[in-house]
């Protein structure tokens, strides 16, 4: 019965394919926990799975306390960007649409910002410590919820999906230039806070926090499964949707809603993630040679998981006491990658 | 087959509006486009829409659809009005084929196709055997089940036409709706268009409504007209009734243009040649033809026409001269002319 379930829902090409995305995704885990500034051998990660005790007991910190919940946050933002970007570009049927174009990245940075720089720029301080990991997460929560409540009241004036983009790039610019504003006249110690952040960081997220991040990420999720069919009808048009019964109205409220949840908790936890919202899911469709969306969906969540992995175990430089800051990996490596696939083959024609 | 609702259906048309206002509603203010648009489709029927550009017939399709509800009136889809169904139960009624360009990327014949049963499906979409089964069926009707697997992409515009189609086939409605579907289609695949919608409205008892252009092969595949037209309401008929009375010639407002009574042609409204031509029929009435597309030339008083070998023999006031073909004769009418140069004079 199951099996028969799955038969028709992808064919055999592409449930290879996604057996081994996932595959990968748990060969790379256990590589990114062992890698890093302190090696744990594989050996002794997979007996602590299997309940042996590691033979060093600050192992047992480095992976409980920073890796583990590190890997899970990459976990829930590699699934909750890309698909996010995947519905970002079905919905406006643009293939440079990602998850930030409506702004909430802006938002939020326009959140952090406001509590790290507006000390010096209006000489008023907002609290005593703007590195408090969880004021930062609230400014930018409500930086992203402010641009999410503007944008859904441009959504309920604009009824055409291509103004509603253009609206979401102007809010963007907009909150940039105050944003600018705000660096230039903050004092240097404050500005380089501002920029770490918007570098972005897996790392800030203890156990606490995933909590909230990974409720966070289910809450995004369901409106977008619930909606599959209606992004598939939207495959060819506005018009042919609207034709097959999909209201289209109530479509926009759910890709707004999903996208906005989606990466308006991850960039408040994790700062502005660069590049996997709009590479992964091209993607996704390049490996799984589909556009039907009940395929896409759990093709691009995996191929997100394993790209941020992959980027996440490179910044952690083996070997080395530092790492690089997340954006610097992923767009070094993202943007040679959507080089290559436009190279490849058009771009548009496969979209 | 046989309840009432059924024979209704065929006295008063599947689809059916009385007095319906067209036009936009932009805020408070409406701007209408045509008004007192009465009609009914039937089943089992093609009927194509024509008129000249902007007279509302893109218009008087959304209505039908209800994308651009009318301002006044309703459509009655069957036994409901448009406006009392749901999107959903309005997709089982309604199928369209668009003009606009599909974004077509990696979708197969197959997916395209299946994406009509969107209205019959769960949530999530999945395809049931039943929907299989109608997906084979429409795409065996059209004839392109050999295309399953290739992309969209790759089709040639006649047989992404005929896949769009099938996609509306699939939705399983009784109701097909087309906006100018052999719009740049080469003269064979336009013909085979119509035919295969004139068999599908008979085989699968559809109410098919075409808007076209192409009133050559609407007169020779369609079994009503619907002409529309500014400031007058929608004639409709069968196209050889509509020949016979004239209406058809409101598809050309103005005295420039006319329908051939006889042809279904559009010609040129002219005064006859000056000019006595006789032969064979055919060939008269090409070098007719081409007289008449060149008025500004001095006609020999005279033409007489032979078959085999094909000769022109053309009478001057002052001799004769022979050709070979209509083309040599044009020529050498046009070099007769006086040169009229206006830097010259």
């Amino acid at each position: 019965m199951i099996f028969t379930i799955f038969k028709s829902w992808m064919n055999k090409f592409q449930s290879q394919r996604l057996l081994i995305v996932l595959l990968l995704c748990v060969i790379l885990w256990l590589v990114n926990l062992s890698l890093g500034s302190v090696q744990i051998p594989l050996k002794s990660l997979l007996g602590r799975i299997a309940g042996i005790p590691f033979p060093q007991p600050s192992w047992e910190i480095i992976l409980m306390e920073y890796r583990l919940p590190k890997s899970l946050t990459v976990l829930l933002a590699g699934i909750g960007l890309s698909l996010s970007g995947l519905q970002m570009q079905t919905f406006f049927r643009n293939p440079l649409a990602g998850p930030y174009v409506l702004g909430i990245s802006s938002g939020a940075g326009l959140g952090v910002a406001l509590l790290t720089m507006a000390g010096t720029a209006f000489g008023w301080q907002i609290l005593d410590n703007p590195g408090n990991s969880w004021s930062l997460v609230g400014a930018a929560s409500a930086g992203a919820m402010g641009v999410l409540v503007l944008m859904g009241l441009a959504a309920w004036k604009v009824k055409d999906s291509m103004t509603l983009l253009i609206v979401g790039l102007m809010f963007g610019s907009a909150t940039s230039s105050v944003i600018t504003l705000l660096a230039y006249f903050s004092a240097a110690e404050e500005l380089k806070l501002f920029t770490i952040w918007s570098m972005g960081n897996l790392g800030n997220t203890g156990w606490s926090d995933l909590g909230y991040l990974a409720g966070a990420v289910v809450l995004g999720l369901i409106p977008a499964l619930v909606a599959i069919k209606s992004y598939n009808a939207m495959l060819l048009g506005e018009t042919y949707a609207v034709s097959m019964g999909i209201n289209f109205q109530k479509l926009r409220w759910t890709m707004i809603l999903s996208t906005g949840i989606l990466t308006g908790s991850i960039t408040a936890f994790c700062g502005p993630i660069a590049f996997i919202g709009i590479a992964v899911p091209h993607l996704a469709r390049l490996l799984f040679r589909t556009q039907s969306h009940s395929v896409l969906f759990p093709a691009t969540a995996g191929v997100g998981v394993l790209i941020l992995l992959a980027c996440d175990t490179i910044s952690q430089l083996p070997g080395m006491a530092t790492s690089l800051p997340i954006n610097a990996v992923t767009t070094a490596f993202g943007a040679p990658l959507i080089i290559w696939m436009i190279m490849k083959r058009s771009f548009s024609e496969e979209f | 087959m046989d309840n009432p609702e059924n024979r209704q259906d065929e006295k008063e048309g599947f689809v059916r509006a009385k007095n319906l206002e067209l036009g936009y509603r932009s805020g408070v203010e409406t701007q209408g486009v045509a008004s007192g648009v009465s009609f009914s489709l039937f089943r089992k029927e093609l009927t194509c829409l024509m008129g000249p550009n902007g007279v509302g017939k893109s218009t008087l399709l959304k209505a039908i659809m209800h994308q651009h509800p009318p301002l006044k009136g309703e459509v009655w889809l069957g036994n409901a009005p448009a406006s009392h169904l749901s999107e959903k139960e309005r997709a089982k009624r309604v199928a369209v084929v668009l003009t606009e360009k599909i974004p077509t990327g990696l979708l197969t014949v197959r997916d395209l196709v299946a994406l009509g049963r969107i209205p019959h499906t769960g949530w999530w979409g999945q395809l049931s055997p039943v929907d299989q089964a109608k997906i084979n069926e429409v795409m065996a009707l059209t004839s392109i089940s050999h295309l399953a697997h290739k992309t969209v992409s790759a089709l040639s515009d006649g047989q992404r036409q005929t896949a769009l189609i099938a996609r509306a086939l699939a939705q399983d409605s009784p109701i097909m709706v087309l906006d100018e579907p052999t719009a740049h289609l080469d003269l064979s695949n336009r013909f085979e268009i119509m035919y295969l919608l004139r068999d599908l409205a008979r085989k699968a008892s559809k109410a098919i409504l075409v808007v076209t252009h192409d009133l050559e092969v609407a007169l020779e595949t369609a079994d009503k007209l619907w002409l529309m037209d500014a400031r007058q309401p929608l004639l409709t008929g069968s196209p050889e009734d509509l020949m016979i009375s004239g209406g058809i010639q409101r598809l050309l407002p103005g005295e420039k243009w006319r329908v051939d009574a006889a042809s279904g042609k559009i010609i040129r409204n002219t005064t006859p040649l000056p000019c006595q031509i006789e032969g064979p029929e055919p060939m008269v009435s090409w070098v007719k033809n081409a007289l008449r597309k060149n008025p500004e030339l001095n006609l020999p008083e005279a033409i007489f026409l032979t078959e085999t070998p094909f000769a022109i023999k053309a009478t001057f006031s002052q001799h004769q001269q022979t050709f070979d073909s209509i083309s040599e004769m044009i020529r050498f009418l046009q070099n007769q002319l006086k040169p009229e140069n206006f830097f010259l004079k």
